[in-house]
């Protein structure tokens, strides 16, 4: 299957930019975790003509040096989901967008820089209702929005929303891309 | 420690966030439901220390799956509440659940004297009787066909063996007892693809009504028996076992696993729906499809929740969005209501009338030329409450091609 963008993650970031790119005429898919709890724009992005696989993940991508071609999903098996351009707007704990480990915090699907303390004791603020430093952990991405990847950047993996380290304005976030993406 | 400490469908790894049941198409509808979280992740803790503390309330579930679809952390909410039943449940009214699940038996014996058992269904003093037996009377039943699918393809085996390539159908008790149009549609469309059809021996019903009525033990039997069928048919050649209903193809992928811990895996791969298998030789060069040019109006797609528990919904309204002329509309996903036997019961009527309406009147407002969608059961609550007629796209597909132009393509006839 072949698309002009595909993103990844059906939150508010990935149903933004997917609804502007939609009405800006370019063929999307957003895979989704789960259902979308942003059922409205979902919906009308659905009713537009815009494809969207709810509760999939992507399991695997498939590069040509520092450009993504390809992405499988666990529920389409065999089939490989092709992109001119990729968004990772996958979140942050609670959707898996990024894992912690042990001693890292980590981007599982494509493996992309994360931000965050190496040393784990300052992961927490023992102040319950303080600011957690866990939640600014995040993709570090170049002025544009791409992704690093083992400190290269990517060519067309962007990042959008919550996924992206520090204070993030989840929508402006991907309204930026969809501005680059559009021209 | 955590990966070392997983359950059966991973119920400890719910985080109680509810999303679940913000998507359960039940809650909404009936407040005497505890929802897929308190029936599910919450209810098993205590069930597993003590099964008294089983709620009667869960038989309300209609294992749509919304649930799993929603949740982020991977937990299987539904199949929790189902294998739960299975264990702990009882039937409501043992007789009517029992003949209600029993499709493979009822249809057999309806089949021959499907005229005379029409006419009945319909009929007033009949549809009395039913509601005593606690089938509601303003359900309308699907009608029972004359001719059995499996009676007509055995006069189609010496041409079917005329291929070079060949799949497997697997066509379920509603084409065989009620639309065996489907399965010839579906024999049409592989055909003009280069496949010749076969049967798979001895196919029984997939038992997904069996599951939900609390026979487990049947449905194991049952399932068992497909699953020799189908590695049978493999080993025969066969390049996958193809299905026209996204349920069917659900109950046999995940719940005989998941629920009836029959061992899938070997089979798992080269069990689909058509539209998948068709749709990735489409992509790959190995199937080419030529459509007939004609004007053709609106269509909607509607998404059946095992189809979305699937994931698979893109195969076919890509495949359909193929077809030269088609406006087609997918609509959000929603639950109809029906869920199998669920909806023909005289208790669960209203609820899943409710369910439906917000569907209904979607439907009804954007006023299409014909509903398409992957489930028979869907199918009949859709024509029922909106009096719109409803296609699957095996149909659709098989109508809209160039049927000749695309065998030629396809080589269907091999030089012998």
């Amino acid at each position: 299957m072949r698309y002009d963008i595909i993103i990844i993650g059906g939150g508010l970031a990935g149903v933004t930019a997917g609804l502007q790119l939609h009405k800006a005429g370019k063929r999307c898919l957003i895979i989704s975790e789960g259902l979308s709890l942003h059922k409205t724009p979902k919906d009308e992005y659905i009713a537009a003509g815009g494809a969207f696989l709810p509760g999939d993940s992507v399991i695997s991508g498939e590069w040509d040096g520092n450009a993504l071609k390809a992405v499988r999903t666990r529920n389409l098996e065999g089939t490989r989901l092709e992109a001119d351009h990729f968004i990772l707007a996958s979140g942050k704990f609670f959707s898996r967008g990024l894992v912690a480990t042990m001693d890292a915090v980590i981007e599982p699907v494509f493996g992309c820089d994360v931000e965050f303390d190496s040393c784990r004791d300052k992961w927490y603020n023992d102040d319950f209702y303080a600011v957690q430093p866990f939640e600014r952990f995040g993709v570090k991405p170049t002025e544009d929005g791409r992704v690093f990847i083992g400190g290269v950047p990517a060519a067309n993996l962007w990042a959008a929303g919550e996924i992206l380290a520090g204070e993030t304005d989840i929508e402006q976030s991907a309204l930026k891309i969809v501005s680059i993406l559009v021209k | 420690m955590q990966e070392s400490n997983i359950s059966p469908n991973n119920f400890e790894q719910c985080l109680k966030c509810n999303l679940c049941t913000s998507v359960c198409p039940m809650m909404a509808a009936n407040p005497h439901y505890p929802g897929p979280k308190q029936a599910g992740p919450d209810g098993e803790r205590y069930r597993l220390k003590d099964p008294a503390f089983f709620d009667l309330t869960l038989k309300y579930c209609l294992n749509c799956k919304r649930c799993e679809v929603a949740c982020p952390s991977g937990v299987k909410v539904g199949d929790i509440i189902q294998a739960s039943r299975l264990k702990y449940g009882h039937q409501s009214n043992p007789l009517r659940d029992t003949i209600l699940a029993s499709t493979d038996f009822v249809g057999s014996l309806a089949s021959p004297m499907a005229p005379t058992v029409n006419a009945l269904l319909e009929w007033k003093p009949v549809k009395k009787m039913m509601n005593l037996f606690g089938v509601d009377s303003r359900r309308k039943f699907p009608s029972y066909s004359k001719l059995k699918f499996e009676n007509w393809f055995r006069e189609q085996v010496p041409s079917q063996e005329n291929f070079r390539r060949f799949v497997s159908y697997f066509h379920g008790c509603y084409v065989n007892y009620n639309y065996p149009e489907l399965g010839q549609d579906f024999v049409k469309l592989m055909n003009a693809c280069g496949y010749g059809v076969r049967m798979l021996e001895g196919e029984k019903c997939c038992g997904v009504a069996m599951i939900s009525n609390g026979m487990g033990r049947q449905a194991a039997v049952n399932g068992s028996k497909n699953l020799d069928a189908m590695r049978k048919a493999l080993r025969d050649g066969s390049e996958a076992v193809l299905t026209s209903s996204s349920t069917c193809t659900f109950t046999m992928r995940d719940e005989y696993e998941h629920l009836l811990g029959l061992k899938t895996a070997d089979i798992r791969p080269h069990l689909m729906l058509a539209t998948k298998f068709i749709f990735d030789r489409v992509e790959s060069g190995d199937i080419r499809l030529v459509f007939k040019e004609e004007r053709r109006g609106k269509y909607v797609y509607h998404t059946a929740c095992h189809m979305q528990k699937l994931g698979w919904t893109i195969y076919s309204t890509e495949l359909l969005k193929m077809i030269p002329g088609m406006d087609l509309t997918v609509l959000p996903q929603e639950c109809c209501g029906i869920a199998g036997t669920f909806g023909f019961k005289k208790e669960n009527y209203p609820y899943s009338q409710l369910i439906g309406s917000k569907l209904f009147d979607l439907i009804k407002k954007l006023n299409p030329r014909a509903v398409i969608t992957d489930c028979e059961t869907c199918k009949w609550q859709i024509e029922m409450s909106t009096g719109y007629s409803v296609l699957n796209p095996i149909s659709v597909l098989a109508e809209a091609l160039d049927l000749e132009k695309t065998s030629r393509l396809n080589v269907a006839v091999p030089s012998r």
